[in-house]
């Protein structure tokens, strides 16, 4: 899989359970600069769904589509 | 073939459709058992257990003989529904290969957790039924209590969400400058021949109970496995429902649940009047409310409720397990607070059962809740939106 652009920033949420991966998402993403890119590691089956939704849902756009890295997944969202 | 292997396993289902069929399932279980979907009662049953056998007589503790405490949970049909829910779950979670074991980065969680989870036990049985038996399968038996129980679960929660956002709570998160490296993908797949095997012993388990006429523990055992393969699949969180809505403005989670019920009251009001039943009524008082707001802010605090904490623990997710505890601790300190601390006079001896069947009838009972029901969507659409509308706000300002 190869990633258009080098991400900016990485958000390694490993281990955290919901709701923490989207408030964490969405903060993190409210801290950049527009058109900065993040990927976001997370491993919580719920996040899986709410992550990529609600980012979306607050006017950020992916770079590409979400990665399925095996019992985690990779996302690429720009600010 | 692959297609639809990998629309029941690799994907999560949609949860309008999951929770029209536990609405369904659980109108039926009903009509075959005249019990409801319920897991807080077997969890304080088993504390009850525990203590037994920790030399603790609790024979003579009043909430013990109200929630009958007989047998092991191996002999009760309740005990069976919730062993079901967490094989149930875990079965998906093997065939899906999505077992980890998922250990917080933030260590405070376990604190929360525990805490958490005793304050959503306490909350859940002193208002007698958790998101199940006081919501979700609650409102379908016209109980008045579980009305009560939804306005206040949404006020705990809605203070357990202000929490959620303080900092010394949530904690930082782990943002690094620039791209890091996912985890190892292991070649070698086992989990799904586990949870084969698992699901083999099961279907044995069942017809083991059914051929030696053991009827309600296999049918306890068998909707037990439906509601947790349910409720895994679709990642049902009825924490979520409310919390998510205070917090950024998602509905998906509320709007599911709501139409569940409906779908539920609906074929509940069938089957009491085909088969004659009474529907499962308990005490409206003051304690359905302190018990509500309780268990709102508990579960939020906990990350989940009572039913979403089971599939989180087979998915491996560590922090559910000092919840788990917690919730039995938390239910078992209210079995004993009942009548030893006097809650029982204080704030549930005033109150009354109420069955909106028997106060204004099946047709009032039935219009009634549908009105209720479709206030809370609209109540929840409007949430949603309100807070679109500001945060767009504030992006513009920014």
């Amino acid at each position: 899989m190869q990633t258009h652009k080098e991400a900016d920033f990485t958000l390694d949420l490993r281990g955290e359970s919901c709701p923490y991966p989207v408030i964490y998402t969405l903060e993190a993403l409210e801290g950049m600069k527009k058109g900065e890119l993040l990927q976001v590691i997370t491993d919580c089956p719920g996040s899986f769904r709410n992550v990529p939704e609600e980012a979306i849902a607050h006017g950020y756009t992916f770079a590409q589509e979400p990665v399925k890295n095996g019992q985690e997944y990779l996302f690429y969202i720009y600010a | 073939m692959k297609v639809m292997l990998n629309t029941i396993f690799q994907r999560h289902w949609n949860p309008y459709v999951v929770l029209l069929i536990a609405g369904l399932l659980s109108a039926l279980y009903f009509g075959l058992t005249s019990t409801v979907w319920a897991v807080t009662g077997e969890f304080t049953r088993l504390g009850g257990d525990i203590l037994l056998l920790l030399g603790v007589n609790v024979s003579d503790w009043q909430y013990y003989e109200m929630v009958k405490l007989k047998g092991s949970t191996w002999n009760r049909p309740d005990g069976w529904i919730v062993w079901g829910m967490f094989i149930g779950a875990l079965m998906m979670v093997l065939l899906s290969n999505s077992f980890k074991i998922r250990l917080p980065q933030q260590k405070r969680r376990y604190v929360q957790g525990f805490v958490g989870g005793i304050i959503a036990g306490f909350g859940a049985r002193l208002a007698l039924g958790c998101n199940l038996a006081a919501f979700f399968t609650g409102v379908p038996q016209f109980s008045l209590h579980s009305w009560i129980f939804i306005i206040a679960t949404g006020i705990g929660t809605f203070f357990g969400a202000k929490l959620t956002k303080m900092l010394w709570w949530k904690g930082r998160p782990s943002l690094a400058r620039g791209a890091a490296q996912p985890s190892k993908v292991k070649a070698r797949v086992i989990q799904p021949y586990l949870g084969a095997a698992i699901a083999i012993a099961y279907i044995g388990l069942m017809v083991y109970f059914f051929a030696t006429g053991q009827k309600l523990l296999g049918l306890g055992a068998l909707f037990g496995l439906a509601f947790g393969i349910l409720i895994e699949r679709g990642q049902i969180c009825f924490t979520s429902a409310f919390r998510d809505l205070f917090l950024v403005g998602r509905s998906l989670m509320a709007k599911a649940i709501i139409v569940g019920m409906a779908a539920s009251s609906v074929l509940t009001l069938i089957v009491i009047s085909i088969y004659d039943l009474n529907p499962i009524t308990q005490i409206a008082a003051l304690s359905t409310f302190v018990g509500g707001v309780l268990f709102g802010l508990g579960i939020v605090m906990a990350s989940g409720c009572e039913t979403g904490m089971m599939y989180r623990l087979m998915e491996g997710q560590v922090l559910f397990l000092p919840v788990f505890v917690g919730n039995i601790i938390g239910a078992t300190l209210l079995a004993y607070a009942w009548d030893h601390l006097g809650i029982y006079n204080v704030l549930v001896k005033s109150g009354a059962k109420i069955n909106l069947l028997d106060a204004i009838g099946p047709v009032g009972a039935i219009l009634s809740t549908l009105a209720m029901l479709g206030m809370l969507y609209a109540l929840t659409v409007y949430r949603e939106r309100n807070y679109h509308r500001h945060f767009e706000l504030k992006r513009a300002a920014k």
